[in-house]
Parts: C-alpha cells; sequence; structure tokens
C-alpha cells in the first residue's frame, strides 16, 4: 500500500504542473466566460475577474458587487443592508480560502489572456522584459493604493468625508470603469458596446477614455511582460489579507534550499523572495499566484511544497526537475 | 643551433613526462590496491593510465577552450563547436616547473597549472583557442597575467565577488552574454538556441547522473569509496561527455545491485566523512587516499572538482539564446558555494545539510598551503560544524608525499577519536 502511494506521488511530482495548468486555464476560462450557456451561475462574489459586464458568465467577480455596497450610506449598514454586506464578504473569503492565490494562477481570465499573450511572444522569440528589484518594490504598492481607492471613492457617495460634497454616482465603481475585464472580457462574447467612450457626461466620458487607455497598456504590456497587469491588481492585494489562513499553500524547507535562484528566474511576477527568503515556511507572497512553475523547477528534493490542509500534494524533487528540462529539450 | 636555455627546457620537458607518468601510475596503484572495487571503476582507471602514458595529449582533435575555475559554463563552449578543458592540475611534477618561477608562497593549484601549460606550450600549442579565467580568487587572477605574457590567450571572464545583491547578479549576466558573443569570435562558430537547447540537455544529464551517484553514498551499507568518487570527477575535467556518462551510468548500474543485495564496498562501522576545503584532483588523491586507509570512508564532498563542480543544472524557462543564457548566469553563480564569494553563508549552510542528508560522523579539511580563501574561512566553518555535533580535522598539505607519515598519523588519530565517540553515544 505504502509503494502503491510511494509511486502514485512520485508519478505527480513527476508531471509538468505547467502543462495541467494550461488546460485547467482553458476550461476555467470556458466557465466562467460562457458558463451562462449551461446555466452555471457560482454567485456574485468570486475572488477572480469574471466580470459582470460579461454575458453569459459562469459566476461573477466580487469587486463590482463590493464597490457598489460601498457607496450606500454608513448609517443603512446597521440594518438589514449590513447583514446582506457581511453575508457577501463571508462568501468572497470562503471561495478564496480554499484555493487561495490559486484563483489567480488557475482561474482568473485575465490572468489566463495574460499567459496567453506570454506564450504567444514567447513562439515568435522575442525577448521579454524585467523590472529592477527596486522598481518592482515600488510598483508592487499600487495595488494596495487602487484597493484603497476602490473602496473610499464609492464611499464618498453615500457619505460626506470631513463635511467635503458628496461624489456623484458616476463614481459607483470606479475600478470597473478602468478595470481591462470590462473592456476586454465581453469581446469573447462578441460584444463590443464597452470600448465606445461614454460621452453622457464629462465624467463618464473620461473614465471610459481611461478604462480604453489602461486597456491599450494592458493588451502591450502583458506581451513583453509577463503578468504585466497583476502586479497592479487590486484583487490580488485585497486576496492577500486573507492568504494567511488559506487551505492550499506554498511551504518552503530552507535548510534544502541552495539558493540556485531556479523558482525566481522560472517565476512570472517575479518574486525573489521565493529563492532568497530563509526565514518563513509559508512562502506565499502578496503576488504570488500559486502556479507553482517554481516548484517545478526547482532541484531540490521536497525543498518546495504546495500543500493543502497541511498534507503535500506536489512537492520539488530532483527527479521531476530532470523529467521536465529533458522534456523541455525533446519538444524542441 | 640549439641554445643553452633550449636544451635546458627540453631537459625539463623530458624530465617533466617522466615523473609525471610515475605520478599518475603512483596514485592508480594506491587507489587499485583497495580489494574489491567495483568493475566499472576500471574505465576511470584505464583513462589516467593512458593520460600521461606517452606525453600528456590533450583529449580530443577539436580546438580545446580551457577553463580555470568552475565557474565556465561548459554548455557555451560545446555549443560553439569546441571543447572544454578544465586546467586546474594536481599534479606535484607540474607544480615543480611551476616553482621554478613562481612565488614559493603561491597555492599549488595555480603553480601546477601555470607549470602545465608552460611546459606543454610547445606541445599543445595552436590547440588551446584560449584560456577562460573568472576572476575568483587573486592567485588565479594574477597566474592569469603570467599566462598572458607566456602568449596564451587569456580570456578574462569578469565574476562578481558577492552574489547575493540582483546588481552582481545583472553584473555576471552581462559577462556571460558577452562571452557567448566572444567565443563565436573565437571559434568562429555560431552559437545557436537549438545547439545550446541540446549541450544544455546533455550537461543536466550529467548533473543528475552525479547526483544519483551522490545519493548512492548515502546508503547506510557504504557502497564507493571517495577517492574512487575523485577519480569520476577528475575524469570529468577532461573526458568525451557521451563516453563519462556512459561509464558512470555503468557505475551506478553496479552499485544499485550492490545496494540491493546489501554488497558492502568496506566495513560497515567505517567511521562516515565529509571531505571539504581546497580541492582534490588527479594524480593529487593524497588525503582522500589517506583516511580511507585509515578505516574512513568519504561519504560526502563539498569540494570544487566534485560535488560543487556537477551538482547543479541549468533552469531555462524560454528557448531563446536571451533567456538562456542569463540561465545559464545563475546556475554558474546562484548556488556556487566557493569560497571566495562573500558572504560564505551557503557554503556554511550546505555542509550543515550534507552533514544531515550523509549521516556524517567527521569531517576531514584540506586546505592546500598558500590557499588563503580556504585557510581563512576552517575556523567559521569549524564553528558550523560544532554546532552541528560534528568533529573537524583541519590538515594543511600541498602536492608533495613529504608530509605523508605527519598526516597519516593525524588522520589515523582523528578515526580513532570518532569511533570513540560513537561507544560512547
Ligand atoms: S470590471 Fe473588473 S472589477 Fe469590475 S466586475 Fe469586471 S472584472 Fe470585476
Ligand atoms: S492578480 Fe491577475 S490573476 Fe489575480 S485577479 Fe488580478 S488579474 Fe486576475
Ligand atoms: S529553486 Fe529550490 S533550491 Fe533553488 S533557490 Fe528556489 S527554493 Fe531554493
Ligand atoms: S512564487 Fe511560485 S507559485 Fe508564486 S507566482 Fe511565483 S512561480 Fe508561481
Ligand atoms: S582558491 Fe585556493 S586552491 Fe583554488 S586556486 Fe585559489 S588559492 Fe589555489
Amino acid at each position: 500500500m505504502g509503494e502503491i502511494m510511494g509511486n502514485f506521488r512520485r508519478a505527480i511530482n513527476n508531471t509538468s504542473l505547467s502543462r495541467f495548468r494550461f488546460y485547467f486555464q482553458a476550461a476555467s476560462f470556458l466557465l466562467l466566460i460562457y458558463g451562462g450557456y449551461l446555466a452555471l451561475n457560482l454567485g456574485d462574489q468570486l475572488p477572480t475577474f469574471a466580470c459582470i459586464f460579461s454575458e453569459p458568465r459562469g459566476g461573477s467577480c466580487y469587486l463590482f458587487g463590493l464597490q457598489h455596497q460601498m457607496t450606500t450610506p454608513w448609517t443603512s449598514y446597521l440594518s438589514g443592508r449590513g447583514i446582506g454586506l457581511l453575508v457577501g464578504f463571508l462568501t468572497f473569503i470562503a471561495f478564496f480560502i480554499v484555493f487561495n492565490k490559486a484563483w489567480c494562477g488557475f482561474a482568473c481570465p485575465l490572468g489566463t489572456i495574460q499567459d496567453w499573450l506570454t506564450a504567444l511572444r514567447a513562439r515568435f522569440k522575442i525577448r521579454y522584459a524585467n523590472y529592477a528589484e527596486p522598481t518592482f518594490q515600488r510598483l508592487k504598492k499600487i495595488k494596495y493604493i487602487l484597493l484603497a481607492l476602490l473602496i473610499l471613492i464609492p464611499m464618498a457617495i453615500g457619505n460626506s468625508f470631513f463635511g467635503l460634497p458628496k461624489l456623484n454616482h458616476d463614481f459607483g465603481v470606479p475600478f470597473c470603469m478602468i478595470c481591462p475585464g470590462r473592456t476586454i472580457l465581453p469581446l469573447f462574447s462578441g460584444d463590443f458596446s464597452q470600448l465606445a467612450l461614454d460621452l453622457s457626461s464629462k465624467s463618464k466620458m473620461i473614465l471610459t477614455a481611461l478604462g480604453l487607455m489602461v486597456t491599450g497598456i494592458f493588451l502591450s504590456g502583458s506581451f513583453i511582460k509577463k503578468r504585466f497587469f497583476c502586479l497592479f491588481c487590486p484583487m490580488s492585494a485585497f486576496h492577500y489579507i486573507f492568504a494567511n489562513a488559506a487551505l492550499l499553500r506554498l511551504s518552503k524547507d530552507a535548510g534544502k534550499c541552495s539558493r540556485c535562484g531556479n523558482c525566481y528566474r522560472a517565476c512570472d511576477v517575479g518574486i525573489r523572495a521565493i529563492a532568497d527568503d530563509l526565514q518563513h515556511k509559508n512562502i506565499v507572497k502578496d503576488d504570488c499566484m500559486l502556479c507553482g512553475k517554481c516548484v517545478e523547477m526547482c532541484p531540490e528534493e521536497g525543498c518546495l511544497q504546495v500543500k493543502f490542509l497541511g498534507l503535500p500534494i506536489y512537492q520539488s524533487t530532483a527527479e521531476g526537475f530532470f523529467k521536465r528540462m529533458q522534456g523541455r529539450n525533446n519538444a524542441k | 643551433m640549439q641554445s643553452d636555455a633550449d636544451k635546458r627546457f627540453a631537459r625539463m620537458q623530458k624530465a617533466t613526462a617522466l615523473h609525471l607518468a610515475m605520478e599518475g601510475e603512483e596514485t592508480l596503484q594506491h587507489l587499485t590496491e583497495f580489494s574489491d572495487n567495483p568493475k566499472a571503476m576500471d574505465y576511470f582507471y584505464d583513462l589516467f593510465r593512458n593520460l600521461y602514458k606517452n606525453g600528456h595529449k590533450l583529449p580530443t582533435d577539436k580546438k580545446v577552450i580551457g577553463t580555470m575555475c568552475l565557474q565556465v559554463p561548459d554548455e557555451l563552449i560545446y555549443a560553439a563547436g569546441a571543447v572544454p578543458m578544465r586546467m586546474c592540475s594536481g599534479a606535484y611534477a607540474y607544480e615543480q616547473v611551476g616553482a621554478e618561477f613562481m612565488p614559493a608562497k603561491s597555492c599549488p593549484v595555480v603553480k601546477a597549472t601555470t607549470g602545465m601549460l608552460h611546459v606543454n606550450q610547445a606541445l599543445w600549442g595552436e590547440a588551446v583557442a584560449s584560456v577562460v579565467l573568472p576572476t575568483t580568487c587573486d592567485q588565479k587572477k594574477k597566474c592569469g597575467e603570467m599566462l598572458k605574457e607566456m602568449g596564451y590567450p587569456v580570456y578574462i571572464l569578469e565574476m562578481p565577488s558577492s552574489k547575493d545583491s540582483e546588481g552582481a547578479r545583472f553584473y555576471w549576466q552581462e559577462s556571460i552574454k558577452k562571452f557567448t558573443l566572444d567565443l563565436q569570435k573565437i571559434t568562429g562558430n555560431k552559437i545557436t538556441s537549438g545547439k545550446l537547447q541540446t549541450v544544455i540537455a546533455d550537461m543536466a544529464e550529467c548533473s543528475r547522473l552525479f547526483r544519483k551517484l551522490n545519493d548512492l553514498r548515502k546508503s547506510k551499507t557504504p557502497l564507493i569509496f571517495g577517492k574512487d568518487i575523485f577519480l569520476v570527477t577528475s575524469a570529468y575535467f577532461i573526458d568525451e561527455m557521451a563516453s563519462w556518462r556512459q561509464a558512470v551510468r555503468q557505475l551506478i548500474e553496479e552499485l544499485e545491485v550492490w545496494r540491493q543485495n546489501d554488497i558492502a564496498i568496506t566495513n560497515r562501522q567505517a567511521p562516515r566523512m565529509l571531505l571539504t576545503g581546497s580541492p582534490p584532483i588527479f594524480p593529487n588523491l593524497k588525503v582522500p587516499i589517506l583516511v580511507e586507509q585509515a578505516g574512513g570512508i568519504i561519504v560526502a564532498d563539498e569540494v570544487c572538482s566534485s560535488n560543487r563542480l556537477l551538482h547543479d543544472a541549468v533552469a531555462y524557462d524560454e528557448a531563446n539564446l536571451n533567456d538562456m543564457a542569463a540561465a545559464l548566469a545563475d546556475r554558474y553563480l546562484k548556488p556556487c558555494t566557493c569560497p571566495c564569494l562573500t558572504p560564505n553563508t551557503d557554503r556554511n549552510r550546505k555542509l550543515a545539510e550534507l552533514v544531515k542528508s550523509h549521516a556524517v560522523e567527521g569531517v576531514i579539511y584540506q586546505a592546500f598551503s598558500g590557499c588563503l580563501p580556504y585557510e581563512m574561512e576552517q575556523k567559521q566553518i569549524s564553528n558550523t560544524l560544532s554546532k552541528a555535533g560534528v568533529p573537524m580535522l583541519y590538515l594543511e598539505t600541498d602536492y608533495s608525499s613529504e608530509d605523508l607519515g605527519q598526516l597519516s598519523t593525524r588522520v589515523e588519530a582523528f578515526i580513532e577519536s570518532i569511533k570513540a565517540r560513537r561507544r560512547k553515544k
């Protein structure tokens, strides 16, 4: 029995997680973008960009609901509305806690699109761009600012801050207005309407223009820089607040780490700590998308492990590492 | 008309060749004296038996690129259609040549290597297309200057003296990218991404095999002597890679059978030793042989002629030259535990891990007299080891056989003390 389990483990650790991920992402994409055709609905609190503007989706992104709920005046939180808010929030956390940031690596349609663009670039043998480490450290803070804004701006619609006049309703879902999910995802079901400038008011015009600009940057940026957008994504910032409670984890046994840096090289987001952090066992950083590429590229036995409820489900092995690198050459 | 100097040089050439052959033969004699060596080791014994037989010939007819430290990416040299040959020599005969014109205090590795290149210059001549020298320790750097004076095409591969910062990493990546371009000029061949991918896979296979071999040394039943491992890795310096791999594969197969049948190469109670410090390179396997003659077995090592050389492999993400060159650079810098780099943290960590994984009971630290990086770091290493509860024996030595008596007494006493420790436990 032990031997069968051992062989099973070994077979799993020898596989290419990246290939599995590729198919899984494609399947998630289909479900989240076209799930409505199968009458599938995972609810409105998904911790991923299944955009509410895209029909017939199989579930919706929580950020829309969150922003929307923030517009209500504070006083009404004490009534039934507050309970609705709380239930929504808890549902979001429940979804998130099971899979942790794997939502980003395996499910998010915007993440998947970025990976497709990367694959396209690699096919053309065009070289990729990378940030220098200090730039990376500076840029990664932006997502927390966006998160704060997407909560505070709607609040300023239903409430007055410091006696200032309340904001107008055009700013109800400010992040959605500039989110590439809104402009790009509907395209997959033939809806081009989100690409139009909204000229009905001045603020709407500015917001939709900004949205188009971000969309352009999203497409060109993620063509040359892997997971370009994720570094700025407020959903990712929101995730990280709860990441320590998650059931799915990435853990590191520092004693076994040679600091070869393979994991850091492979990481599409560019997380240096995965190689250099020798302190923490739980190694999920705020930009991590739990894609597992680092685990695939780590040549040290059991140094990096993906664990669910403390049980290792995929871990680095020398055998797996050499198999995958050999496979890369054979696929040439 | 031959001048006196020419005559003297010719005499020295002849004497060196003679001494070299004797020295090699003697080491092989000691290596094979142990009973029941694995059959598959014969390949390596023969390889070295022939190496110095009729003068020290280069191992190939192709263009040879000499490498002076382990940080030179062999993959690039193969992809450029040339053959890398690690020049670091372990021969006393060559050290004697070097001693004629080098400071007495320089370390035996640089003396022997410079001596070898000096005495064989006429013999090897044009075939050595370049001698690539990473800027590691000061002696290697200055020895590069001397080789240049002699007329060798020396290539300085700029390397940072620290590896922790991103700045150092990028600096080294740029060095490697430049080296890639320059190699194409030196060899006249283009390095394509396809060729490089194939070579990277071949070299990864070398690492994979070495790791298998190294894993077999973890076995509670001792399966292979350290002196043989050092011969296998010394062969890696000069051998044709495909035949090296084949020979190592056979060795692994044989040892696997031993493991399944629980056949031990030596006394099962032999104290398990780790060797670290300056590199044992054929024919200077003096210390490993002494340790194993005294009843110990070297089950692990952390030296630049063995484990540090072969443990790691290149991991690229995209199969284009740009990413592969950077991946190559990382492979030769990031996990490198050479004490020329500072801080020394990774070396200490690696030793602690090896002690655990290979159930090491004692450490032999070999420092070549004149080698400051090792002489200076040994205290720190000894502290790390004593924290892990493992005693260390520090030996200062060189390539001559003068200190044999003195060394063997100390090694024997050390091994006895480990046995005594065991009894107390
Ligand atoms: S626009 Fe973006 S944030 Fe808004 S619902 Fe769509 S995916 Fe979510
Ligand atoms: S970080 Fe990337 S993958 Fe995750 S939700 Fe944001 S866009 Fe999607
Ligand atoms: S790949 Fe593994 S061994 Fe290498 S630095 Fe990363 S965690 Fe450490
Ligand atoms: S740290 Fe590992 S799992 Fe996280 S994004 Fe980077 S490669 Fe993927
Ligand atoms: S590190 Fe030591 S042994 Fe190696 S070349 Fe330098 S001085 Fe000599």
